[in-house]
């Protein structure tokens, strides 16, 4: 189950800034680009605002964001509420000792990474990225986390497309995200 | 006064110790700010040295000490963030000293301190557009861009930005890669930043001058966490400036 933020002034404007891109990156997908998202400085803002007000006074202490569109709205989070920033990425980026974690796609498999001693055991964590589809991509960075010994508080995404039921694949962990999308 | 002669004490204001952990490798990245950047805050808080087992020694050092706390000065804060950021060797291939800044990441007021010397250099520039290059320069981007209140442009790999887009190839050491930008993100006229968070040898920093060149984009400074000089990347990008916290 999902909280989504339909309620607030703000949301409105944010949703429209989104663009869907059609048949990208394959036929039939449509696509949520977050990019026009970002040209609107108010929008993009807004965006962040609702998760810092969402999370600070949570006592969260690492915002964890998947690489790449969850290195934009990941770390203006992690600032505002004085947590660490822990990017989750592609196999071969990280330079030192990693975890590795491996999810299926679709069609085969991929592989997320997070730094050794990044997190310590006990700490409070967010996972962030731009959408929620399918929910592989945020379950493997939840298993990150906790192999490194932290809670996994809260998933936060932008977006949610609901149709795919990620949120059944967050091993019961609740989900935020700000627009649903068909 | 019962003090030995080599009880020198430097207190450096405003400056939390790092916890050292096994994560946090020591690393002797040097610190300096380079001849043709300005320091974007004037004044100097003073070092304070001197002997705190002296009463006098003592109260000087508090009442200085809490003077200075009350805003950490440039270098302070360039102190800490260069001390955060990791060097692993032989990383992605024998020789190279990979410069790691996940560390920085790690630690909040470093990180927000990186942040706020972008800002505070910008603030007043009116600034339209902050370019940043994937992955790491989407990490310092997005929130210089949200404090200056610019739009933020992701410069990416091929095949990932999913709009029409111009592309600009540039060399690599072996080979040739793509850098990609969507039509329409950015206006002829508007006044840009491109943020990486290191520049080797200047590159990919150019080729992201020369894309939002050629639609028009007037290209006001590059801006990195650390330059690696000896790779004298500065020389691929023309007549752009670069401002960097560390090298």
């Amino acid at each position: 189950m999902s909280a989504c933020k339909e309620d607030d002034p703000r949301i409105d404007g944010i949703q429209s800034r989104i663009r869907v891109v059609p048949n990208f990156p394959k036929p039939g997908i449509m696509f949520q680009d977050i990019t026009t998202l970002l040209l609107d400085p108010k929008a993009f803002k807004d965006t962040i605002d609702l998760f810092v007000e969402r999370y600070k006074g949570k006592n969260i202490t690492a915002v964890a964001g998947i690489e790449a569109r969850g290195f934009i709205f990941g770390p203006p989070i992690a600032l505002a509420i004085g947590a660490k920033f822990v990017p989750l990425r592609k196999p071969k980026k990280l330079p030192g000792k990693v975890f590795r974690e491996e999810y299926d796609l679709e069609y085969g498999s991929d592989c997320l990474e997070m730094h050794v001693g990044a997190v310590e055991s006990g700490e409070r964590a967010l996972v962030v990225d731009d959408l929620i589809a399918t929910g592989g991509t945020l379950c493997a960075a939840m298993n990150l986390l906790e192999r490194a010994g932290a809670e996994v508080v809260e998933c936060a995404c932008v977006i949610e497309i609901p149709d795919l039921k990620g949120s059944d694949r967050l091993k019961g962990k609740p989900l935020f995200v700000l627009v649903e999308s068909q | 006064m019962a003090t030995t002669p080599n009880s020198l004490v430097l207190e450096i204001s405003g400056v939390k110790i790092v916890p050292q952990s096994n994560y946090h490798s020591g690393n002797s990245v040097k610190v300096k700010l380079l001849p043709n950047t300005k320091s974007p805050i004037a004044r100097r808080t003073p070092t304070i040295y001197g002997r705190t087992n002296t009463p006098r020694g003592l109260q000087q050092i508090k009442s200085s000490h809490m003077a200075a706390q009350n805003v950490d000065s440039t270098d302070d804060r360039i102190s800490r963030i260069s001390s955060s950021i990791r060097v692993i060797a032989d990383f992605p291939k024998p020789g190279i000293l990979f410069q790691d800044i996940t560390t920085l990441l790690l630690d909040p007021k470093a990180f927000k301190d990186t942040i706020d010397l972008f800002v505070e250099r910008y603030k007043e520039q009116n600034i339209n557009v902050v370019a940043g290059i994937e992955a790491r320069g989407f990490i310092f981007g997005a929130p210089i861009a949200l404090a200056i209140g610019a739009k933020f442009v992701p410069l990416r790999k091929p095949k990932k930005l999913p709009g029409e887009v111009i592309s600009e190839e540039y060399s690599l050491e072996y080979g040739t890669d793509i850098m990609e930008m969507h039509v329409g993100a950015v206006q002829a006229g508007e006044r840009a930043l491109v943020v990486d968070d290191l520049i080797a040898t200047g590159g990919t920093l150019s080729a992201a001058i020369r894309l939002l060149e050629r639609v028009g984009v007037d290209v006001v400074e590059c801006a990195c966490v650390i330059e690696l000089p000896e790779l004298k990347g500065r020389n691929l990008l023309g007549d752009k400036p670069l401002f960097v916290l560390v090298s």
